[in-house]
Formats: C-alpha cells, sequence, structure tokens
C-alpha cells in the first residue's frame, strides 16, 4: 500500500455506509468488472468521479455519464455519491451498468482530502482479496502443484483409446503433452522427476485462453488428473504413468509465482 | 441519422484526397478524386464507441433481420463479453436503427463467449439463437421474447458433442418452425448430417438424420437449412466419403422437404438420379482439404457452404461451396442455381479461385446476391477482397462491389478463425443486408463503397482511438452493410 493512503483509509472505514466489512466488499467486488466513484445526477444516470477498475477496452473516464440499472429500485437518489460496483451490460455510444451494490460517500468523507485515492485502495485491496481467494481454491483443487521446466512437447502417448474418436471438426483440441521437469514439488506427489501435462494445442476460438506449453517453459503449474481426454494414462521411459492438465487460465503462473503460492498454502 | 451517415461517408472520401503524395522521385499528379460511394450504399463498422480500445478478433460474423421490424437487427461475432474471462454471459450485437449504430448487449448464457453463434427471428422482437458455448463446447438452443432485453437468454435445449449449429426460422400455424443444422457426432453410422427440427418455437427439437449414404465416419461439419414461405426446406450438406489424411474426397448434396419437415420421415422429397437415395448429388468426388490451421492466407479451411432459396419461388435455389479444383488454387467457391426445386444444377455460375465464406441470398424480385471474401495478391502485398455481387440472370452478368480490400498479413491471427468460418448476407425489401469481418485500419482506401466507424478513429491519419485518444492496434472488426437491390 501506497504511504499517502496509509491513514486515510482508517477513516474511510469508520465512514463509509453501509458497509465496511472487506469481505463484503470483496463480494461485491468479485462480481463487478466497472467500479467508480460517481454521483447520481438523476435517477438511473451517475456521472463518474474517478475510475476504479474498468476493462482495457472500455472507454470511460471522470465527467462522463453512466446509466445505471440499480440492484434495488429508487436506492440511487439525485445528488447521492458512492462507489458504485457493476457489471457491464450494454456498450454503445455510451455505457449501461448493472449495479452489484454501491458505498456511499457521505458528506464528511467527502470532504477528506484524498478519500478517492483511498477508496481506490480499498478496491484494489478488495480485488487482491478475490484474486488470492480464487488463487487459493485452485490451489486446493489442484492434485499436485510443480514448479518445473518443459523439456519436450509432443503428441499424446495414449495407453488406451481416447474416449472419443479424432473427428474432423474445428474445435478438435488438438491434444499436446508438455514433459515438464519438476524443480520443486509444491503440492501432491510424483511417480518421478517428470510429469505429463496435456493441454489442447488447437487454435480454435473454443480453447482461447487455455494456457499452452512451449518447450523451455518455466512456470509453477496447478495440475489435475487427466478426465478430458478420457485416456488418463501416458508413457514415458517405457512406463505407464498418470497424465495430468492444467487448463484453467490460473493452473500456469510465473515461475517466481511460486512464492506467492506458498504463502497461499500456509495461510488459513 | 441517415443524413448523419451520409455526411460521414463523404467526410472519410475528402480524407482519402487529402493523403500526401510519395517521399521522393518524380512529384506525383494529383490524384483524381475517388468515385463517391455508391449510392444507398451503407458499410458499418459495428464496435460502439464506448468500446474504442478494443483489439479482439471479432471474427464468424452473423446476422438477423426482422421481417416486421425494418428497424431492427440482431448480430454476432466472436466478440467476447467486455467484463473479462471471468464472465458468464457472451455479447450479441443489437441495432434499433436499420444498422446504422450497434451496442453490445451481454445476454448469451456462455462463458465470455461462443464457439459458434447462428440466430434467426422469431416473432419481433424474438430471437433464436443457437450456440456452442464456453467453456464445454455443448450445443444450447436459446430464444429470447425480446431482443432488446436485459434478460440472459432461456436456454430450450442442450447437448453435447455437435458441431457448427446454424439456425433458420419461420412462422407457421400461429408459431415458429426451428430448422437447426448441425453436425451430430452421436448420430449413428457414421451418417451425421442432421437437422433438428422444432416445430413449436424451441419447446421441443427431433434429430433429423439427413446422410442417406455410406461416409468415412462423418459428414462435413457445414449443414445449411434454406426455408422457403411456402414451408419447402432445403438442406445443404457434404457427403464425406472417403479422406487421406486431410484431403477429403466427398459430395455436394442438397435435400429437401416440401412440408416443413412435418412428416415422420421428412427431407425425402428430393432423390438423385443415380441410386434413387434422397438427397441430390449436385456435385461429386470433390477435393476438400480440411486444415485447421493458416492455409488461406492466415484463415483456416474445410467446410464452406452457403445455400439460399427464393422465399417466394421454392422452385429457385441457390447453392455455393468450396472445394481444391486443383489449378494452384487452395480451395475455389462454385457457385449453382436449380430452377427446379433441386432436381437439376447448372454448371458453375460463378468459379472463385482462394475465395471463402460465399453467403447467397434471394431477393424478392429474384435478384441474387453473393458476399464473399477473396485473398488477392502474395506476401506482404496480399489483400483480402470482400466483394458483393447481385446479378438477375443467374450472374450471366452481375452487379460488382468492393465493400473493402485490407492487407491479409495484418493484424496478426489471435486464433481461428481469422475471418470467420462463415458470414451472412439476407434480404429484406428492396434491400440486400449482410455482415463481414475484416481489417479495421480506418483509411478510406481500404472501403471504396464507404464506410463509418462508431468506434473513435482519427480518418486523416488513420488510426483507432481509444476513449482517451491514445492509438489502438489495428484488429478484425464486424462490418454490417446494406446496398440496394438493382434496379
Amino acid at each position: 500500500m501506497r504511504t499517502r493512503s496509509l491513514i486515510v483509509p482508517l477513516v474511510l472505514t469508520s465512514l463509509v455506509v453501509p458497509l465496511s466489512a472487506q469481505t463484503s466488499r470483496a463480494a461485491l467486488v468479485r462480481q463487478s468488472d466497472i467500479i467508480f466513484a460517481g454521483t447520481v445526477t438523476r435517477p438511473g444516470v451517475v456521472r463518474v468521479d474517478q475510475v476504479f477498475e474498468k476493462p482495457a477496452a472500455v472507454s470511460l473516464a471522470k465527467g462522463d455519464s453512466v446509466t445505471v440499472l440499480p440492484a434495488r429500485a429508487g436506492s440511487l437518489n439525485p445528488g447521492m455519491r458512492a462507489t458504485f460496483y457493476t457489471t457491464g451490460w450494454i456498450y454503445g455510444r455510451g455505457i449501461t451498468v448493472r449495479e452489484v451494490g454501491h458505498e456511499t460517500i457521505g458528506p464528511q468523507l467527502a470532504a477528506v482530502a484524498g478519500s478517492s485515492t483511498a477508496q481506490q485502495d480499498l478496491v484494489a485491496r478488495a480485488r487482491q482479496q478475490v484474486n488470492d481467494a480464487d488463487l487459493k481454491a485452485r490451489i486446493q483443487a489442484a492434485v499436485m502443484v510443480v514448479v518445473g521446466r518443459v523439456e519436450q512437447i509432443r503428441p499424446p502417448a495414449y495407453t488406451s483409446a481416447p474416449a472419443r474418436p479424432k473427428r474432423f471438426t474445428e474445435h478438435d483440441p488438438d491434444w499436446q503433452e508438455a514433459i515438464i521437469h519438476v524443480d520443486e514439488l509444491l503440492k501432491g506427489a510424483t511417480g518421478g522427476e517428470r510429469v505429463v501435462v496435456r493441454f489442447p494445442g488447437s487454435r480454435d476460438v473454443a480453447f482461447v485462453g487455455k494456457p499452452r506449453f512451449a518447450a523451455g517453459q518455466e512456470g509453477t503449474f496447478l495440475l489435475q488428473k487427466d478426465t478430458a481426454t478420457g485416456s488418463p494414462l501416458s508413457v514415458m521411459a517405457g512406463q505407464s504413468v498418470q497424465a495430468y492438465t492444467a487448463l484453467h487460465r490460473l493452473d500456469v503462473l510465473a515461475k517466481q509465482d511460486a512464492q506467492h503460492v506458498r504463502t497461499l498454502m500456509r495461510g488459513p | 441519422m441517415r443524413v448523419t451517415t451520409l455526411i460521414a461517408a463523404v467526410a472519410f472520401v475528402v480524407a482519402a484526397c487529402r493523403r500526401p503524395p510519395p517521399p521522393g522521385g518524380e512529384p506525383s499528379p494529383p490524384p483524381s478524386p475517388p468515385p463517391p460511394p455508391p449510392e444507398g450504399v451503407r458499410v458499418v463498422d459495428m464496435i460502439p464507441a464506448s468500446l474504442s480500445g478494443e483489439t479482439w478478433q471479432d471474427a464468424e460474423p452473423f446476422l438477423t433481420v426482422f421481417a416486421t421490424n425494418p428497424n431492427l437487427l440482431a448480430a454476432s461475432a466472436f466478440t467476447p463479453n467486455p467484463g473479462g474471462p471471468a464472465s458468464t454471459t457472451a455479447p450479441i450485437y443489437v441495432s434499433a436503427d436499420s444498422g446504422n449504430t450497434w451496442s453490445l448487449r451481454n445476454t448469451l448464457p456462455s462463458n465470455a463467449q461462443t464457439a459458434d453463434i447462428t440466430h434467426a427471428a422469431g416473432e419481433s422482437p424474438a430471437l433464436y439463437a443457437t450456440i456452442l458455448s464456453a467453456p464445454s463446447i455443448a450445443l444450447k438452443d436459446l430464444e429470447t421474447n425480446d431482443v432488446l432485453s436485459a434478460t440472459t437468454m432461456t436456454q430450450d435445449a442442450m447437448r453435447p458433442n455437435v458441431d457448427q449449429p446454424f439456425v433458420r426460422a419461420i412462422r407457421a400455424a400461429n408459431t415458429d418452425r426451428l430448422y437447426v443444422g448441425i453436425n451430430d457426432f452421436d448420430a449413428p453410422n457414421g451418417r451425421t448430417a442432421t437437422v433438428d427440427v422444432s416445430l413449436n418455437g424451441g419447446t421441443t427439437f427431433t434429430s433429423r438424420r439427413i446422410e442417406s449414404r455410406n461416409t468415412l465416419g462423418q459428414n462435413g461439419p457445414s449443414i445449411r437449412p434454406a426455408v422457403a414461405q411456402n414451408g419447402t426446406v432445403y438442406v445443404a450438406y457434404f457427403g464425406w466419403r472417403s479422406n487421406a489424411g486431410d484431403t477429403i474426397t466427398g459430395d455436394i448434396v442438397v435435400a429437401r422437404d416440401d412440408n416443413g419437415a412435418t412428416g415422420t420421415t421428412p427431407f425425402r422429397d428430393l432423390r438423385d438420379p443415380s441410386d434413387n437415395q434422397p438427397g441430390r448429388l449436385v456435385a461429386t468426388s470433390r477435393t476438400i482439404v480440411f486444415s485447421n490451421g493458416p492455409t488461406l492466407g492466415q484463415e483456416r479451411i474445410g467446410s464452406t457452404l452457403s445455400l439460399a432459396v427464393d422465399a417466394t419461388h421454392s422452385d429457385t435455389v441457390y447453392i455455393a461451396w468450396a472445394d481444391r479444383v486443383g489449378s494452384g488454387d487452395v480451395q475455389t467457391v462454385h457457385v449453382r442455381r436449380s430452377l427446379d426445386r433441386g432436381a437439376t444444377w447448372s454448371n458453375d455460375l460463378r468459379t472463385l479461385p482462394n475465395t471463402t465464406n460465399p453467403s447467397l441470398a434471394v431477393a424478392d424480385d429474384g435478384t441474387v446476391g453473393l458476399l464473399y471474401q477473396q485473398l488477392t495478391g502474395t506476401g506482404n502485398a496480399s489483400r483480402w477482397v470482400n466483394r458483393f455481387e447481385q446479378s438477375r440472370d443467374g450472374f450471366a452478368t452481375h452487379k460488382d462491389l468492393v465493400l473493402a480490400t485490407v492487407p491479409a498479413n495484418a493484424p496478426a491471427s489471435q486464433f481461428l478463425p481469422y475471418l470467420g468460418d462463415y458470414n451472412m448476407l439476407l434480404t429484406r425489401g428492396t434491400a440486400f443486408l449482410g455482415i463481414f469481418s475484416a481489417a479495421n485500419t480506418p483509411d478510406p482506401a481500404n472501403f471504396p463503397s464507404g464506410v463509418v466507424f462508431q468506434r473513435r478513429v482519427n480518418q486523416a491519419t488513420h488510426q483507432l482511438l481509444d476513449g482517451s485518444g491514445s492509438p489502438v492496434d489495428v484488429s478484425i472488426d464486424p462490418f454490417f452493410f446494406s446496398v440496394p437491390v438493382m434496379p
């Protein structure tokens, strides 16, 4: 946290109504993709005072007017100032959002110097909470977490025919295998120094965002037993071995993220 | 709004006239002014102003018009929910002013985006959609009674293991009949070409198998229904017979049902004289390369098919497909016509090398429209030329319009398809309405028929700009267009 916002959040915490608990704010943040401070100018319309979070592609800046579908009818009254937690609904010349919730900024808080910066930091902290919770859930769900290096990419070495025969379809995943040399085992048990991780090699739109592997790639990998291909075993050094997958965008992290993963594993 | 559009188009042409001469060498003679955009033609970049910063590959566009409300249109592309990958809905585009402006609405039940989507109009403003949803790639049949509604579309049916759903709809007996062409990998005996038929507005569906012959184990992905007002339903599909690796040998087949597929054994009203089996063989033993990598420029190939029936004269039906002729082409599009309900077919009316995404439509007066994307030139000089042709004499003569001509090697592909495995052409009243995806550099030279951008651009510098005025990288955008039916 930046120094300038060390004190003001404490003030904010006492003045913001009705929400104060960080968990409540995190719940709002989790459901939101556009978060901004603003002033209700007329029913259903908010003038943006400061943008805290928005997708990169979205045009939204201070002074813009946003149409807000309130979470509760009649809850947004002209003149009200608040931090609005919202999700994008209609993108046209302007933006229409659905309100997830809001934190009212009362006159006392509005008068606090630096309050908007502090509010932004509170939102950022809540986002970090959400991100950590999501990552922790992935870690807990993983059967194995390793730090390692991709030694080789190869076609899958199935030990039995996949559940579904190969089809001519644009959405064929084109399964590939990454042979990962394990430098450090953070969770689970490997059968040796290497693990086999299957991933879709297809460039089809259906696999956009799925992690892909490349020889030489280093990382921290959250692995599941392969239930996707219909043939869960592979072959390595002549031995039948369990194959794994890492199909979620959080399953492949940078090597230096291992420390953060360790911290989350130790936490409550 | 139309006046605004015309002014913007003229402004764009004026900007083109101000391009500086090339540096060095002899001074160039003053360029002759480009011809004005054809009267009545509109080309609109559909990305709304509030998403001016977007750089996604908005490929595989599709369009729906509403017969009883000329102002209302719906469209789609592989545009993701701007909210990001954690979003649980995907967007469609909606226009309430005849396509002049578009908004993006997150109403499809699919994580962030779809893996395939087509749609068709019910009684306005109802919309039916078929999607391959993310992340499962399962088929979802969807509907809404108001395409402008904020509510997530209702799921009528869902099942896995199908490919490329393609829905058409028609109003009959006070209900909507739906015909969803799908490649159903759960179909028996490798005869996967299927039409899911709903005679009650999506309440129930019945899978109708339309392949009557042996296959190599499956049909090609594209199954294309087309419905006439009298209830005649045609379906085109690829009868894949054998393969050597990714090189397929197959037939192009058209089946027909004369009663809206309401009988117990539908799609058997058109038989081939060679074997008396349902499904007329329009062309046989064609070579089709199924390539799931960049093959035609940065685009993949393998299942290119379009079918259109004259809605008010159901005897007339047009087909377009792509195969490899072997004359050095990557693939070639063929256009043919039947004037006797599919019993006999013409030879090629149009033969278009290195072309993809043909889309056909027949106007009320019988004029046929053809939209396609052709790769021209090589290397850095290669271009995707997006053309629209129309003809009233079976393409003995035709009127040709270049809607866009854009570099083919930029932007770099983010995924496949690069432009789409299909696009869409429709007709309503005295206009053809269509949609295609293309590189979005705001250079008027790329849009000889004019163009209007909703997103922020600097026309003088040919730059895309985000909301703050910073430059934005070139990407693939969906473009709506409207062209008057030729007089």
